[in-house]
């Protein structure tokens, strides 16, 4: 067994009508191929970099699910042909432990926004000073 | 000065944050580590390491699949 995470971009006519059949559509996918769902997340509705299909917006669910290797090719096979999916990717995430830091993960990086841009001008400043 | 001190923070924004690996949902820095056409930036420009210089390449090339970033804008 293995952790993964799968990241779908749904259609908006189906999202903002029937958005729970969709989850549980999805759901049923995955659990009918042995996955083990630990957490779904609704990212909510937004707008694309690109056109896909024709589509200009999209709803995203974040799901992270546990499941045996050999699964994940059925399980892809299944969301392609699956009219509510636009687009799925879904990628290996062993490195997350506890389910708690999956929540916690985007505010902690939030935090260290405003040092960034200090510590290039310093050098930059420093370099210039020996130079001259 | 010595050059020591400044050796001490690494120039790599990844590494002073202790991020491991970076995250293709991570919408605050990936649009940072492209230009306004949606090019990525080279290693120099970036000042990333080469370990996570390459997670950003991996993270962006996944974010624009998912529509989160464009290929070309």
């Amino acid at each position: 067994m293995r952790m993964y995470e799968g990241l779908f971009l749904i259609d908006n006519a189906h999202a903002s009508t029937e958005w729970d059949n969709v989850v549980k559509h999805i759901q049923d996918i995955l659990q009918k191929n042995g996955a083990e769902i630990l957490k779904t997340e609704k990212w909510g509705e937004k707008k694309l970099a690109y056109k896909i299909k024709s589509h200009k917006r999209g709803t995203y669910l974040l799901i992270h699910f546990n499941a045996k290797n050999s699964a994940i090719t059925p399980i892809r096979k299944n969301f392609q042909l699956s009219d509510y999916i636009v687009r799925f990717l879904i990628v290996k995430d062993d490195k997350i432990e506890d389910l708690s830091q999956i929540g916690a993960v985007a505010p902690a990086v939030e935090k260290d926004v405003n040092k960034i841009p200090e510590i290039p001008v310093v050098d930059m400043l420093v370099e210039n000073d020996v130079s001259v | 000065m010595s050059k020591k001190e400044f050796n001490k923070t690494s120039k790599c924004r990844f590494c002073r944050m202790g991020v491991d690996e970076v995250d293709y949902k991570d919408s605050i820095y990936l649009p940072k580590l492209a230009t306004s056409q949606g090019k990525l930036f080279s290693r120099k420009r970036s000042g990333n390491c080469a370990h996570h210089q390459h997670s950003v390449k991996v993270s962006i090339k996944r974010a624009r699949f998912m529509a989160l970033l464009p290929y070309v804008a």
